[in-house]
């Protein structure tokens, strides 16, 4: 290397000496990076990774993200649970692009740990009201015919640390339950087909082989319609957080009826009403009464950037024009609208959409913003294709007051500040 | 629990699929799998229902359950229910669910017992699930509704005695009847701009850091399994636990040998202090995680 010196910038060949006589010195490296930032690495200087081998194949049989995302992880809060074996951690969303949520970064919740299982001594039973009980092995289930959809997967818990007020303090934290995964495997209704239902069952108990035994109770309606039995996530296997190696997707409704290391499916003719559908996952009103069954994730939307985590900064500090994007998403069907306010919803305009729109599933939106520099109040309000509209925080208010924990949807506002920086607020 | 199953119904189950899907094929169409015995069903079928299916032959009173529920469940959430730290209360609450904070548990909110049975038996202990005897899961049942003030203590619960127990909040739940708000999707002077007021807020974040570089740890594996099958009791003490750093409750048990300690640890054992269930109740872990979880925690000193 040392012979090829002469070809060097001069900024580069300096920096070289500057490294040498600082090597060893504390303090030394920080220094370096800076010289290394503005002297050598921009034209007309061309930077020593153009000039150079890197690592050859196989250097990671399964890759992994550059060093530089480091930052992009799953976070949790610590205050939320007693322990991280029944706990939730977040989708960091201001960093992602498109609509896809890389299958490390899907959020996580279990109630139990994430049990270690091994496919070949997984089973998965069908029984109760059906004329021919069965146990599918893991290759039994993948030669039924097999299928692959976009969709997202929601905690209804969502959001719900904001019913009273404005808490956490980037939308990681606000939104972060929240992820959309390609699901491949088989229709629910082809399994239900092969065993025989009975015409008098009308609910199916789901249950995980996790120590929480997870169990919740599906109807017969949505077991037909579009629930599937997935054993494959963004192409590959389910990660163990999800589910490894089966678990059940119910497109469009609480994550926690997508019940994980899916065991058994049991037919019967009454609901159950088990801890995770009678304790939680019920919205309790200001009356006192509860709504149960909550199943859909209602339309919803919120802007990704800017956020908290992507504050209006960097070379376009100020003014100017910026491109303002966000994710909306029903679990009643496709996005069918999207409008963007600048100022606490006074006005809005309509935002483009920039992926594919599939049904229940994540959509990606975009607008274009000419920041005139002054401090303004950032919304979205989402439309699906059954005509509703994402709700205000006055109006979610108004029909269940602040104790519903669940099914948080209302219309969410970022306040960018004159310097750039992004606060999470709550307003009039 | 196994439904009584109408013999008849293969062609009547075929037409009804037939209605409400696209493609339909008859029963058994792929043949794959096997057939599920009736003593297979037996050993997972586990689930209760409100009407009583599901509960099993035995019984418990709440007398024997207050010796199991100290023994095994107080540690977490507390002599009278009260919950400990943040694991959940399992009784009080009554009359709070119109409260600024309600206080939601087994008297206060649920709505069947037939859920408790089925929790504590699927679910609890927590580090230990399905580990209870049925008559136990039945003396415990009837001991949190004792603790809820909803039976007497002379109290036995049985598949009969499950009839007459009825929860208070029973009535108070609805089927979903979504959406119940309708905004307008508004785009001009939808609201007086001066009207506008911040209700609450919180301050901007400082920046999003890159993670900090990992930290070479030698013993990797004693972390990774200290922090998956060891933490919950030993970071704060839980149940008797030996504390995570505390130098000198760790400096007495070794007096006993490390070797006693690793036996101890894989095997599980009833001390003074507590019980230490075998791998902490991962099963799953090598006997050398193990080991190597508690030279972790013997270098934590
Ligand atoms: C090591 C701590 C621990 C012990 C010991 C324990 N539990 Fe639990 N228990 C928990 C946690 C944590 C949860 C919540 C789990 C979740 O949310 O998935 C819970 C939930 C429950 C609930 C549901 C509470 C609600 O309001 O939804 C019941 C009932 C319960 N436990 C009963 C028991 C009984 C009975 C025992 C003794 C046999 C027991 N637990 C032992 C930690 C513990
Ligand atoms: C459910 C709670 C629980 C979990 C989980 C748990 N422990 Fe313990 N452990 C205890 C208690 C309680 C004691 C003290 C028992 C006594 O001395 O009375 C203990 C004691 C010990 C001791 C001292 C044994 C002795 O002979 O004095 C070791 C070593 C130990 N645990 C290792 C582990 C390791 C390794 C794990 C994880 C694989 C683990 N524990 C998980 C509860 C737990």
């Amino acid at each position: 290397m040392d012979d090829k010196s002469k070809k060097l910038a001069p900024a580069e060949l300096n920096r070289r000496k500057f490294l040498m006589n600082s090597m060893g010195l504390v303090g030394g490296a920080a220094v370096a990076k800076t010289a290394m930032a503005e002297e050598a690495f921009l034209p007309p200087a061309v930077p020593s990774w153009t000039r150079s081998l890197g690592p050859g194949v196989l250097t990671n049989p399964y890759g992994q993200p550059s060093k530089f995302e480091a930052h992009v992880q799953r976070r949790n809060v610590e205050w939320l649970t007693a322990d991280k074996i029944a706990s939730i951690s977040f989708t960091p969303l201001a960093d992602l692009k498109g609509i896809i949520t890389p299958s490390g970064l899907v959020f996580e919740r279990y109630h139990a740990g994430i049990p270690e299982i091994d496919p070949s001594k997984h089973r998965l039973m069908i029984h109760g009201m059906v004329s021919n009980p069965i146990i599918l092995t893991m290759d039994d289930l993948m030669r039924f015919p097999s299928v692959s959809r976009i969709r997202f997967l929601e905690c209804p818990a969502n959001g719900g640390m904001e019913w009273r007020g404005a808490q956490m303090e980037g939308v990681q934290f606000t939104h972060g339950m929240l992820s959309c995964c390609e699901w491949t495997g088989v229709l629910l209704s082809t399994i239900l087909e092969e065993v025989g239902v009975d015409p008098r069952a009308s609910w199916i108990l789901a249950e995980g082989a996790d120590g929480s035994h997870m169990s919740r109770s599906i109807p017969m309606e949505k077991a037909l319609d579009d629930a599937m039995i997935v054993y494959a996530q963004n192409g590959e296997m389910l990660r163990p957080e999800q589910g490894y190696p089966v678990r059940l997707i119910n497109p469009g409704w609480e994550g926690n009826t997508c019940v994980k290391w899916l065991r058994r499916l049991e037919i019967g003719d009454k609901p159950w009403y088990h801890r995770e559908e009678t304790s939680k996952y019920t919205d309790l009103l200001a009356d006192g009464r509860a709504r149960e069954f909550t199943y859909e994730q209602e339309c919803n939307s919120v802007i990704t950037s800017p956020s908290p985590e992507k504050p209006l900064s960097g070379k376009g500090k100020g003014k100017g024009k910026y491109w303002v994007e966000g994710l909306a998403w029903s679990g009643r069907g496709r996005i069918k609208h999207v409008d963007i306010s600048f100022d606490g919803g006074v006005s809005w305009r309509e935002a483009k959409f920039t992926s594919v729109v599939e049904p229940k599933s994540l959509t990606r939106f975009g607008i274009e913003w000419d920041w005139d520099g002054s401090p303004a109040m950032l919304q979205s309000r989402s439309v699906d294709e059954t005509g509703y509209v994402q709700p205000t925080y006055a109006q979610l208010r108004a029909a269940r007051g602040t104790n519903s924990i669940y099914h948080k949807n209302a219309i969410h506002t970022w306040k960018v500040n004159a310097d750039g920086s992004v606060s999470n607020v709550q307003i009039s | 629990m196994q439904m009584a199953v109408c013999p008849m119904f293969r062609l009547a189950s075929f037409l009804f699929l037939m209605s409400s899907l696209s493609v339909s094929a008859e029963p058994g169409y792929y043949g794959y799998g096997k057939p599920a015995s009736a003593e297979e069903v037996a050993g997972w079928d586990i689930d209760v229902r409100p009407d009583g299916l599901g509960l099993p032959d035995g019984s418990g009173s709440v007398e024997d359950g207050e010796w199991i529920y100290e023994e095994q469940c107080a540690e977490c959430h507390g002599s009278f229910g009260e919950g400990v730290g943040r694991y959940p209360a399992l009784a009080g609450g009554e009359g709070t669910l119109t409260d600024d904070r309600p206080h939601r548990t087994v008297g206060s909110y649920w709505p069947h017992a037939s859920t408790l049975w089925d929790y504590i038996h699927r679910a609890m202990p927590y580090t230990a699930p399905e580990s209870l005897e049925d008559d136990e899961v039945y003396a415990l049942t009837a001991y949190v509704l004792y603790l809820n003030d909803l039976v007497e203590d002379d109290f036995v619960l049985d598949r009969e005695s499950f009839k007459d127990v009825v929860l208070p909040n029973n009535r108070s739940f609805f089927r979903d009847d979504r959406p119940d708000t309708s905004n307008t999707r508004c785009m001009e002077n939808c609201k007086d701009p001066s009207s506008i007021v911040i209700t609450s807020m919180v301050a901007a974040p400082p920046p999003v850091q890159a993670a900090p570089e990992p930290v070479a740890v030698a013993n990797e594996t004693g972390l990774a399994t200290y922090r998956k099958a060891c933490a919950l009791c030993h970071d704060g003490g839980i149940g008797g636990a030996p504390t995570l750093g505390d130098a000198e409750a760790w400096a007495q048990r070794q007096k006993k040998g490390i070797s006693t300690l690793m036996a101890n640890a894989i095997n599980g054992f009833q001390g003074e202090d507590g019980v230490m269930p075998p791998k902490g109740g991962f099963l799953a872990l090598s006997n050398e995680e193990v080991e190597a979880a508690v030279n972790y925690m013997l270098e934590q000193n």
